[in-house]
């Protein structure tokens, strides 16, 4: 049996809020079924079945140490029983395996147990200053002097005596609430508390083999606050994709906090996830996987769509349509895209189309573009489009066209895609309107 | 100088080292790169073709001329292999179907709209860092030489085809990408390229490589690409779209 006992601050002067060790205990039910609550003070996880899941019994304590200590626990052992896992945490040992258990133990004050600290009155006047003084008086007097639990749990913390708990499973909904250890006035500020938030909602959606695809922070305003100021506000960020990777979700956030300013300090954090979804893991491959490149790819475009807007982060669309501002268009990212678009235009067409038609200088009946244009090939007649308006009633125009393009030399800008076309009044002009790049 | 001539030259060990390599040397690099589509330049380059991992400036006197007739083949040998195309921050807006032109596959390309010098550089680094095995092609027209370099370093963990442009003016900055190429038009149909910078002997004489922007094979007669050197003059338009035209070869023939 390989226990680890997590003892979250502050364990000396109160108790941890009941919220605050569910919440760590959602977090740790990733790393195995067997969470129990030790006496409403502490979090015991019993880690050997996974060891092998996680990489090895290294790996799996090297990374609990290192989330435990983004959740804010420093105090933590490890020791073949609960109870003892438990009274090397309060010691300040951390490893339970160093030596034979009973000569660990033997050497810890009494305060470490809990049973044996509700006597310890008594016992000191008995000259029991260490657990070694009180294992070694008789047992049979033990049991008449003092209640059962002291006797029970001394042998459960010396694996005399099986230990039994009722394990914590992993509520239907997530939701963890953080009390910041400091009012927090700037919103980017609030991704260190957030952090420990998302930590715990990872685990939770690990233990739950889900995702999320939307989560919720909300954040309460201090109670020092101006009369106009509202209780607080909230912040729901998105993904494309079910995921539960902490540092794409982070990441996410802190794009998003970054755009948001703080009415008020705040004081409480709360974070819910909106929509769970069950997530398929993949399984590790032996060769290098192409897919996985697409979805690193996915995440980093996500990342650059938050920041930038997702209407800058565009793939292209085709559609049946002659007229080159139509034929083609660029959607946001997140949109899906078809499996099927229509085949693109037989006619060549530029690799870059100016927005607007730039209308060109003529000079000797030659249309110019840093400097004067050679007409190549053409004309290629573009008509119609009439069925085509934008707007409603007075407004409403006609997207109709009637020009004949030509494929045009620079001696500067290269390959131009230009066009003639009839004004009003009857006056003809050129049009720059793409470059063949 | 007898002292010097006595000396028998022997021939130097074989590099142990990818990184060391003999000035006269330009085939053994052992580094995986895609065709250009020349064999004249892929002769050129080290390891035959564009690098992969590894920044690679090309210069141009003018944005938007000549980026993807120069590395067309490229992006299409990557989208064929399923790889991602990211445009970062393009001149002027990209038109779907004349990309598509090229034998891209549609869902293959992303467009990613940057304005300030920062996104770019940002956006691109994004790209760079995800390791998406893809090619990035990203206009940094005011990137620092320290930026190229933070670029260069990211570029050397992943794998992926990372081209920059930058201006011509770039061309006498120092930069930390291993591979600089200048590219302008000697012709309409030839671009006139030149291995500014390369892990390999320096490149003397300018490459001149036959280009002919996708599509228009089929519409230029052989006369077309036949290198122009003045203008002919040009008749008054005659077809129907410009009326002015007619009333023009009216009043010619009124003054006969």
């Amino acid at each position: 049996m390989l226990w680890i006992a997590l003892l979250p601050e502050p364990a000396d002067a109160s108790s941890p809020s009941s919220d605050a060790l569910s919440g760590i205990a959602s977090w740790a039910l990733q790393f195995t079924p067997r969470v129990a609550i030790l006496e409403a003070v502490a979090l015991g996880l019993e880690v050997e079945a996974s060891t092998r899941l996680f990489g090895g019994k290294r790996a799996l304590l090297t990374r609990i140490r290192e989330e435990a200590e983004q959740l804010g626990i420093t105090r933590r052992a490890r020791a073949p029983t609960s109870l003892a896992a438990l009274a090397l945490a309060r010691s300040g040992i951390s490893n339970g395996f160093a030596k034979p258990l009973a000569a660990l133990l033997d050497s810890l004050p009494l305060e470490c147990l809990t049973a044996a600290s509700r006597h310890s009155a008594v016992l000191a006047r008995l000259g029991c200053r260490t657990l070694g003084d009180v294992r070694r008086l008789p047992r049979g007097g033990m049991a008449r002097r003092f209640d059962a639990a002291l006797l029970e749990s001394l042998d459960r913390a010396y694996g005399l005596r099986p230990d039994s708990y009722e394990w914590v499973s992993a509520p239907d909904t997530f939701e963890a609430i953080l009390e910041l250890m400091s009012r927090v006035e700037t919103a980017p500020a609030l991704l260190f508390g957030a952090r420990r938030l998302l930590l715990q909602m990872s685990g939770w959606l690990s233990a739950r083999r889900s995702g999320v695809t939307a989560f919720t922070l909300h954040w309460a305003h201090d109670a020092m606050r101006s009369r106009e100021t509202g209780e607080g506000d909230a912040l729901t960020v998105r993904t494309a994709q079910t995921t539960r990777n902490i540092e794409h979700l982070s990441r996410l956030l802190a794009e998003q906090l970054a755009k948001v300013s703080l009415e008020a300090p705040v004081g409480d954090l709360r974070l819910t996830a909106d929509e769970v979804y069950p997530l398929i893991e993949n399984s590790a491959s032996l060769l290098s996987d192409p897919q996985e490149n697409v979805e690193t790819l996915a995440l980093a475009l996500e990342r650059i769509a938050a920041r930038l807007g997702p209407d800058r982060v565009r793939r292209p669309r085709l559609r049946a349509d002659h007229r080159s501002e139509w034929m083609g268009w660029w959607q946001a990212s997140e949109e899906p895209v078809p499996r099927q678009q229509p085949e693109p235009s037989p006619v060549p067409q530029p690799t870059f189309l100016l927005p607007e038609p730039l209308k060109l200088a003529v000079k000797a009946n030659r249309p110019l573009y840093q400097g004067p244009l050679q007409l190549l090939v053409g004309p290629h007649r573009v008509e119609g489009g009439w069925w085509h308006r934008t707007g409603i009633g007075p407004d409403a125009q006609s997207l109709n066209v009637a020009r004949d393009y030509w494929v045009a030399l620079s001696a500067h800008a290269g390959v131009l895609w230009v066009f003639q076309t009839r004004l009003a009044r009857d006056q003809g002009a050129w049009f720059l309107h793409g470059v063949f790049a | 100088m007898p002292a010097l001539a006595s000396i028998a030259p022997s021939p130097a060990p074989p590099p142990q080292r990818l990184d060391v390599w003999r000035a006269d040397d330009l085939q053994p690099i052992d580094a995986s790169t895609t065709a250009s589509g020349w064999p004249e330049l892929d002769a050129e380059l080290p390891g035959r073709g564009w690098p992969r991992s590894c920044l690679v400036e090309v210069l141009g006197t003018q944005p938007s001329t000549a980026e993807f007739r120069l590395l067309g083949h490229a992006l299409k040998s990557v989208s064929d292999s399923e790889g991602q195309v990211a445009l970062v921050g393009p001149p002027k807006p990209v038109h779907a179907p004349g990309i598509c032109q090229l034998g891209l596959d549609p869902r293959q390309i992303i467009w990613l709209e940057a304005q300030q010098p920062s996104e770019r550089l940002w956006v691109t680094e994004q790209l760079i860092r995800s390791n998406a095995g893809g090619v990035v092609l990203a206009w940094l027209p005011q990137a620092r030489a320290d930026q190229i370099r933070r670029l260069q370093v990211a570029a050397q963990a992943t794998d992926g085809l990372f081209f920059t442009w930058r201006p011509e003016a770039a061309r006498h900055e120092a930069s930390a990408a291993p591979l600089r190429v200048s590219v302008a038009m000697a012709d309409p149909w030839t671009l006139e390229v030149h291995l500014v910078k390369r892990r390999r002997p320096v490149h003397t004489a300018p490459l001149l490589l036959r280009s002919i922007p996708t599509g228009l094979e089929s519409v230029l007669a052989p006369r077309h690409l036949q290198p122009v050197h003045a203008l002919p003059p040009v008749p008054a338009p005659a077809h129907a779209v410009d009326r002015a035209a007619p009333r023009a070869r009216r009043r010619l023939v009124a003054v006969q």
